[in-house]
């Protein structure tokens, strides 16, 4: 796509460079969001999250402008192939990024509230899961930018190990909460933040298969690995 | 001031009073080239109606409805024009008769199915070299053939030495007119399955069918005034129309004959004699000129 | 049972569906085609198959040769010397490029429709007529009916019923598209060639054809060549790129805008031709 020769029209080329510049910004922005959201959890960093709460209402009005710009494209400039994907792919992975941006800020939010309490449990399963999602998160938005689908396909089959973190966590923090009922609060607010992580990972797939549609023209062969088991858990009180 | 604007357009930068010297100077020849134009109109408008005036004067005095019922007697005894007029319009009808079919045909096969052969560009060559041709060398060719060998004028001679001259005309115009007709035209009979020679018959005579016609008309005004190719072959005839064996009047050749005479009432038949000619001309001229039009 | 429906048929001013047997036998297929003009290769071993009672979009840049195939399809070339095609063109397994075959009964089996409209100077119901006439003898009331049945698949017939007797050259150019498609089928053939045929049309009257294209195909084999890409897509079910006198690519419509296979096709259709 990108080695492709210029578009005949050249103000059509600069509008696929414009929209490309758009996904990479806001790309950026959701990442940056992420990792200031990782911060305000395993540091406590109440400063952290309100930047990413702030944050947010720029992402949202960077997405609708991509929308504007994905139908001003389709309407005027009838794109085909390669281009055709792009565009669509764009709309697609906006409304990804635009969640992702969304779960980020629901982490800070949570961890504003956290930091009011005593910290009950070790935040080792955490701050692994957090490592986890920024990493891929980091890869998908450099796959975007770069049109690699091998790294795509790496992200899309890495989403399995934060799955299985995720069913750790959920199964950890339920123990807590059995063990004495004032964890209740904040292990209800970690899970929630260990959730929203974990649908932060699923997003980073769908974008996966977007830019694997994009690039290559073809859907992803089989099904996703998905390792969100926690739907069907159940954990006992020890005897 | 526009330099800066349009700075990227190379050359100096615009200049008001060139551009007005400049404009000023055209205009003043398109001036002069318009009016040069009007002259030469005037002149050639001038001449016309002179010789239609001329014509008319001269002409209109001598119309009597004898003109039209009467063969011409010996000078004094008030005879008509009536052997001329017939054996005009019968040697025109017959020269046109004989002369537009082989035209036609020749015109069709230098257009349809000639291209690019040796033999149509021969063909052509011939026939446009017979268009411009003098006529009388025409008259000469059919005396040589036809006249000599027989042994006296006729009528047959006549028309054939217009139906020669009728030929060439015909073919230019139907090879100019078929060639008009987009070959789009011609592949969309010829795709829906139709033979050459239906699609030529029905679609292309069709197309051109204003073309044709007007080229025929143009040839009949021409060869109902042509004297010179009479005087070898049907002579005239100032008493009878005489027949297709013999020689045969006309009104050309009447014109030429009584205007030079001696006779104040023979001018003035032949003069009669020219305005019927320029009028019928004129007349098949308009005709032709609407039967263009019809098409535009 | 059978004989009341052949009555129907009958009927139909000779307008007769074609039998069962004869569904899936009119696809076209090309092989190894060659073609010149003089000594220039205009189409070098094309190889394309135009499935039956579907539409077949050609593409490409001018001079390309996606024309110069249509016009091989209906040995229209043959009007011109020195053009020349080699290969195998096989249609009922016959290879429709012999010299041996009867022109005006293929040009009958395969119709075209051109870029501009070019109506006969005649009145639109000779217009229909004519080229019926050349294959058919039908009565004055036969053709009446088949004059009607192809007008209406034209989608022309409310528009004109009322003056089939007057000039062709008064219809509009849209207008008169639509009778040349109609003045093609009404000859009954099995494949409709159509060589640009709304370049030279309004956008309304370009999307009337369009529809009737799509009408069309539940009873012909279309190809259709087309400078717009948009239209190829609108219509085609099966789009063929070319390039230089090549095919280069064929396949599904959907899968030629969306995900072609070959570089140049990709280049092409996202308009970054040099």
């Amino acid at each position: 796509m990108s080695d492709a020769p210029e578009h005949l029209v050249k103000s059509y080329d600069t509008e696929l460079k414009r929209l490309r510049a758009m996904m990479a910004d806001m790309g950026g922005m959701v990442e940056n969001q992420v990792s200031l959201a990782t911060q305000a959890i395993i540091h406590r960093d109440n400063d952290a999250a309100m930047k990413v709460v702030e944050e947010d209402p720029r992402v949202d009005a960077l997405e609708r402008e991509v929308e504007q710009n994905v139908v001003r494209m389709l309407a005027l400039r009838q794109p085909m192939a390669a281009d055709l994907r792009f565009i669509v792919a764009s709309l697609k992975m906006t409304g990804d990024l635009e969640r992702i941006g969304d779960y980020a800020t629901n982490v800070a939010k949570r961890s504003i509230v956290l930091s009011q309490f005593p910290m009950p449990i070790p935040f080792a399963g955490l701050a692994h899961m957090c490592q986890l999602v920024q990493a891929q998160l980091k890869n998908i938005i450099d796959a975007v930018g770069t049109d690699d689908t091998d790294k795509a396909i790496e992200v899309w089959r890495s989403d399995a190990t934060v799955d299985a973190v995720y069913n750790g966590i959920f199964r950890e923090l339920i123990t807590y909460m059995m063990e004495d009922p004032r964890n209740i609060t904040p292990c209800t607010h970690l899970l929630f933040i260990a959730k929203n992580l974990e649908r932060i990972g699923d997003h980073t797939t769908n974008i996966a298969e977007t830019v694997y549609y994009a690039v290559r023209g073809e859907v992803l062969p089989d099904v996703r690995p998905k390792g969100d088991t926690s739907a069907y858990a159940v954990v006992r009180p020890k005897e | 001031m526009s330099a800066t604007t349009y700075s990227s357009i190379p050359g100096a930068a615009k200049n008001e009073t060139v551009a007005q010297r400049l404009s000023n100077r055209r205009r003043r020849s398109d001036t002069i080239v318009k009016y040069l134009c009007i002259l030469a109109t005037l002149i050639g408008l001038v001449m016309l109606a002179s010789i239609l005036f001329t014509l008319l004067v001269k002409g209109v005095g001598g119309l009597s409805l004898s003109v039209f019922t009467t063969m011409t007697k010996p000078p004094g005894s008030g005879g008509g024009l009536l052997n001329a007029i017939l054996g005009t319009l019968i040697q025109t009808v017959i020269g046109t008769a004989v002369g537009t079919p082989i035209g036609l045909m020749v015109g069709t096969y230098l257009a349809e199915y000639g291209q690019g052969s040796k033999i149509a560009d021969i063909v052509r060559f011939v026939s446009d070299i017979l268009l411009s041709a003098p006529s009388i060398l025409i008259g000469l060719f059919v005396y040589q053939f036809l006249v000599e060998p027989v042994g006296g004028f006729s009528g047959i001679a006549g028309s054939l030495a217009l139906a020669i001259i009728v030929i060439p005309i015909v073919v230019r115009t139907t090879e100019d007119m078929l060639h008009l007709i987009p070959a789009t035209l011609r592949e969309a009979a010829i795709g829906l399955g139709a033979p050459k020679w239906k699609m030529i018959t029905l679609i292309c005579y069709r197309s051109a069918k204003e073309g044709i016609v007007t080229g025929v008309l143009l040839a009949i005004a021409r060869i109902a005034g042509e004297t010179a190719p009479l005087l070898f072959t049907s002579l005239g005839n100032s008493s009878a129309l005489g027949g297709m064996g013999s020689p045969m009047a006309s009104l050309p050749v009447a014109i030429y004959q009584y205007a030079g005479s001696a006779f104040e009432d023979w001018v003035q038949l032949a003069w009669v004699g020219a305005l019927l000619i320029t009028v019928g001309v004129l007349t098949i001229n308009i005709l032709a000129r609407f039967a263009l039009r019809g098409k535009r | 049972m059978s004989t009341t429906m052949n009555d129907q048929q009958g009927s139909h001013g000779g307008v007769q569906v074609r039998s069962a047997s004869a569904i899936g036998k009119s696809s076209i297929e090309i092989s190894e085609l060659d073609f010149y003009y003089g000594t220039h290769k205009a189409l070098k071993q094309i190889n394309l198959n135009l499935p039956d009672k579907q539409v077949t979009g050609m593409i490409g840049p001018s001079g390309c040769g996606k024309s110069t195939l249509l016009r091989v399809l209906n040995r229209m070339y043959d009007l011109y010397p020195g053009q020349k095609a080699v290969g195998k063109v096989m249609m009922d397994g016959q290879n429709i490029i012999d010299p041996g075959v009867d022109l005006n009964a293929l040009r009958a089996r395969i119709g075209m429709v051109f870029q501009k409209p070019t109506p006969f100077p005649m009145t639109l119901y000779d217009n229909i007529a004519f080229g019926v006439r050349l294959h058919e003898k039908l009565s004055k009331a036969e053709m009446d009916e088949r004059v009607e049945w192809s007008l209406t698949r034209a989608a022309l017939w409310g528009e004109v019923k009322d003056r089939l007797n007057t000039s062709a050259m008064g219809l509009s150019g849209g207008q008169q598209q639509r009778l040349c498609i109609a003045r093609t089928i009404a000859v009954r053939p099995e494949v409709i060639l159509l060589d640009e045929p709304t370049s030279a049309l309004d956008p309304i009257s370009t999307l009337k054809v369009e529809e009737l294209i799509d009408e069309l195909k539940h009873d012909f084999t279309i190809a259709i060549v087309t400078h717009n890409m948009q239209q190829a897509a609108r219509c085609a079910d099966q789009v063929a790129f070319f390039y230089i006198g090549e095919m280069v690519e064929v396949g599904p419509a959907e899968q030629i805008f969306t995900a072609p296979k070959e570089k140049r096709t990709q280049e092409y259709v996202t308009g970054r031709f040099g």
